[in-house]
């Protein structure tokens, strides 16, 4: 370890290392590019659900679960951000633990200044997919069961005759500021799992192990952890409030610019969010280990 | 292995080509690019250009002769008849009407083309000839959804126009409509729905002991034939709330409790006992 790794690290720093690495390394961005391809088929499939003959097949859990009506033109397009949003979930916890897991490994290599073999990267991520999806599984299960609280709890308190809530209406807290909410339990519950994934990758530990370190961890770099999957998330609220407003898209735009969005939605969350964070924070991870 | 990979590509062309026939979907897709034209006009008919209108029904025209069995073909034929009127342009849509008529055989059709027709004639304040076709409706197409809320749309101009006497008759004239419906259709659901519109004639008259009769009549003619919890609590709340009779109200709800103990109405009917 040279004396200037052991200087205390600035989040620009931290950048700088980032997009240094993408510059030299290219190969980095290829777990994230798999993962918006994948997601991307699977966008495809929902796109043309409602058209012969794929309609055979994805029509009926459609019919069953939200209706036939969004099996037509263009109602298809005010549920499209939904499935879309469904099928990212389901994708990140199938295929994402793996991504995430190859990425780490990835910058671990970059950082030390080896060579990134990705058949040997795929082969030793894919020894720890049990934990990863464990990991990704918990974040995910974190997430919605809180989004859920908050949303139920919402509900009841205006359900029960309450007409205002801290001097804003039922609309507002049930609108932009559940939106809000649920964007900050995304940040935390994410920050809170964050170095567990490279705890499991580069410090081998066992996964329970790893899911307490990794909160001791955030504690210990709360502010820049934070940063880290704050400032990233800022690029995808654009792309959130529009998904917001799908009806408005349809009514006043063309509906086809819901798919549009969708698409621009992979692009920024995979390549661009995903890989700032997983790629940003392990890095920040690395600083610390050298430090300590 | 390349063969195997050939087929699959073939078979994946043919499955996508299959879907670009006559999908509904496109069709869809088609409809909804004319009908976001039409719905400009709809916004602001007298703001919209002289010509627009008339690009509109083509397109619409187009639209049927390009998929003249589609469902949605008729929801074109009938945009037309809407634009005209919003247009005031009211001998054009009786005369897209008209055409209706002569084109498609089913009622349910006819009977809509029916009552636009009156409606034109009623926004130009013509009520005789309006009448003359909500009447026709009422005569040839008394089975169709429209045939049956005819009756009480007629008695409830009436009302709107503040003349009872008239809304008074039309009312009389409705019950003697559906009554002689329900004697014809026995134990159908045609008799139901007679049996619940002769009930609602008579509340709009302010006759709740009539109200009540003719729901009970529906109860008694089709007991262990449909459920009639909700009729029973119809009664149940005319009988507390109109006829001031808690006593009955009370035998109505505890008929509804004993008969119907899995319905969702018990826990209201339970509630409504348990008040004073």
């Amino acid at each position: 370890m040279d004396s200037q790794n052991k200087k205390p690290f600035s989040l620009k720093n931290i950048y700088r290392f980032t997009f240094h690495s993408l510059n030299s390394q290219p190969k980095l961005l290829i777990p994230f590019l798999i993962f918006a391809a994948v997601e991307a088929v699977f966008l495809f499939f929902i796109y043309v659900a409602p058209r012969l003959p794929f309609r055979t097949v994805l029509g009926p859990p459609i019919r069953a679960f939200w209706g036939e009506g969004f099996l037509h033109y263009p109602a298809n397009f005010i549920l499209l951000p939904k499935l879309a949003s469904m099928s990212r979930t389901f994708l990140s916890v199938i295929l994402g633990s793996l991504t995430t897991g190859m990425a780490v490994s990835m910058a671990f290599e970059i950082y030390n200044k080896k060579a990134i073999r990705l058949p040997d990267i795929l082969k030793s991520t894919f020894r720890r997919y049990g934990p990863l999806f464990i990991v990704l599984l918990l974040i995910t299960a974190f997430f919605y069961g809180l989004a859920k609280l908050a949303f139920v709890s919402l509900t009841k308190y205006f359900m029960a005759g309450h007409t205002a809530l801290l001097y804003l209406k039922p609309r507002i807290w049930l609108g932009p500021v559940l939106f809000g909410i649920n964007l900050l339990i995304v940040i935390f519950v994410q920050a809170v799992f964050i170095y567990a994934i490279p705890l499991l990758i580069i410090a081998k530990e066992k996964l329970f192990k790893a899911i307490i370190k990794s909160f001791v961890l955030f504690i210990k770099l709360f502010i820049p952890t934070i940063i880290l999957i704050t400032l990233p998330v800022l690029f995808y609220i654009p792309i959130l409030v529009l998904q917001y407003n799908t009806s408005y898209l349809i009514n006043n735009v063309f509906p086809e610019s819901v798919l549009i969005l969708a698409f621009v939605s992979i692009i920024i969350s995979s390549l661009v969010v995903d890989f700032l964070i997983t790629v940003s924070t392990t890095f920040l991870y690395l600083k610390n280990k050298e430090n300590v | 292995m390349k063969k195997i990979v050939s087929l699959l590509v073939l078979g994946c062309l043919l499955l996508i080509l299959n879907g670009c026939g006559q999908d509904q979907y496109l069709i869809e897709k088609d409809y909804w690019q004319v009908r976001k034209q039409a719905e400009s006009i709809f916004r602001n008919p007298p703001g919209s250009p002289p010509n627009e209108l008339e690009r509109v029904i083509n397109q619409l025209n187009k639209f049927i002769q390009k998929y003249p069995k589609n469902i949605l073909a008729l929801q074109a034929e009938f945009n037309i008849a809407g634009l005209y009127i919003v247009k005031q342009e009211y001998d054009k849509a009786r005369q897209h009407l008209n055409s209706m008529i002569s084109k498609y055989n089913q009622p349910e059709i006819r009977s809509e083309s029916v009552f636009l027709i009156g409606n034109s004639y009623q926004l130009q304040d013509r009520w005789e000839q309006a009448l003359e076709q909500y009447k026709k409706i009422i005569a040839e197409y008394p089975l169709t959804i429209r045939g049956l809320d005819i009756p009480v749309y007629i008695a409830q101009y009436y009302k709107s126009k503040f003349q009872p006497d008239k809304m008074m008759n039309a009312f009389q004239e409705a019950i003697a409509h559906y009554s002689s419906l329900a004697e014809k259709y026995p134990g159908s659901p045609l008799a139901f729905k007679s049996y619940t519109l002769i009930s609602s004639c008579y509340g709009a008259m302010k006759n709740w002991e009539e109200a009540v009769k003719a729901l009970n009549t529906l109860v008694e003619k089709f007991k262990g034939k449909v459920d009639t919890d909700v009729v029973l609590m119809d009664i149940a709340l005319i009988y507390k709330r109109e006829l001031k009779d808690t006593a009955k109200a009370k035998e109505a709800l505890e008929k509804l409790i004993k008969e119907y103990p899995k319905s969702r109405l018990v826990k209201t009917a339970r509630t409504l006992l348990e008040r004073p």
